[in-house]
């Protein structure tokens, strides 16, 4: 199914359209990427924080509720800015992507660090104070919060090394 | 390239690029390793300054005084821009002669000191009047203006630090 994908996706016109658009706009290229990497910082800002809040380590005079409500709608919309912004790389050159060794592990990362990230939001939002109303609670969100950091931190570090996964030997030894 | 350089220094940018720790850096998996703690950093950098630029302009978390905002942001702003540095460092050192004669590198190091001034102006001047609008939703026009003029440098520093890399 992922040859599949992959090869209509490189025979399609919205293939031809992004290389072209890509090859051509003056700037393209590094301004969709300032894209991307805007849409990082508001991740770093909000989910990353209210994580960092969860464990207590940061922002100590904002309540978790409340940052959750405040943060979480700036974090939706920059996912959907890294989606639509990464997806002109994806869709450019698709078999780049396809069959990159490191992308498919950004995309383990992210996946639970998305559905994480929506429960937590998703609780909080059908019970306010859902996260600070009883200390075992806050407890499994700190559990949350833990795991949910380092996938946050390993999908933008693994992100960075789709472009370099021939510096790691073991990808092809 | 030209026969003469036109940026200064060249001795010293070929003398750090041919130390043992920028070779090091350039050949081995150590570039991507500091590059991708480059861009978390500046996650953190940029990220928490944006918070503070929006509060500034009055455009978010207005329930919060300015200044606690402000205080509670800035570790992370540090935090992050200390860990951006070093890894920008050793980045530099791996290719310094090109960098310093890269015209987006060159743009980007003169909005970051921008940025800087900025920051201090707002620092030193707007500060000094905070008691009398910290709760206020909507700031005073000077606090405005510098969250305003911090929200493009960032944003210009961004994209001529991504910018740099299209142009080795």
């Amino acid at each position: 199914m992922k040859d599949a994908i992959a090869n209509a996706l490189a025979e399609s016109q919205a293939r031809e359209l992004m290389l072209y658009l890509l090859g051509n706009v003056p700037g393209l290229p590094p301004i969709v990427q300032t894209f991307h990497i805007a849409g990082i910082c508001i991740v770093v800002g909000s989910i990353v924080m209210i994580n960092l809040r969860f464990l207590g380590i940061a922002v100590p005079s904002q309540d978790i509720t409340e940052m959750l409500n405040r943060l979480m709608p700036w974090m939706w919309w920059a996912l959907l800015v890294n989606v639509l912004s990464g997806l002109v790389f994806v869709i450019a050159r698709p078999l780049r992507y396809f069959y990159n060794p490191v992308f498919p592990y950004k995309l383990a990362l992210l996946i639970p660090a998305v559905i994480l990230a929506f429960l937590v939001y998703r609780l909080n939002r059908s019970e306010q104070k859902y996260w600070e109303s009883s200390s075992s609670r806050l407890r499994y969100g700190q559990f949350i919060a833990t795991v949910s950091l380092a996938l946050w931190v390993g999908v933008i570090i693994s992100g960075r090394w789709i472009a370099y996964w021939d510096y790691l030997p073991f990808f092809y030894e | 390239m030209n026969e003469e350089s036109s940026v200064p220094f060249t001795e010293f940018w070929s003398w750090l690029q041919a130390l043992p720790l920028s070779e090091h850096i350039g050949f081995t998996w150590w570039f991507p390793l500091l590059e991708s703690i480059h861009v978390l950093a500046i996650g953190f950098v940029v990220g928490t300054i944006l918070m503070v630029d929006l509060r500034l302009l009055g455009l978010a978390a207005v329930r919060y005084p300015a200044s606690r905002i402000t205080l509670e942001l800035v570790p992370w702003t540090w935090l992050g821009f200390v860990v951006a540095f070093i890894t920008g460092f050793g980045l530099f050192m791996a290719g310094a002669t090109r960098y310093v004669e890269n015209p987006a590198f060159q743009i980007k190091f003169m909005l970051l000191p921008l940025a800087a001034l900025n920051m201090a102006w707002f620092q030193f001047r707007t500060m000094r009047t905070i008691s009398s609008w910290d709760d206020a939703t909507v700031p005073p026009t000077t606090a405005k203006l510098a969250g305003a003029t911090s929200l493009l440098l960032w944003i210009g520093v961004l994209l001529a630090g991504r910018w740099t890399g299209h142009l080795l």
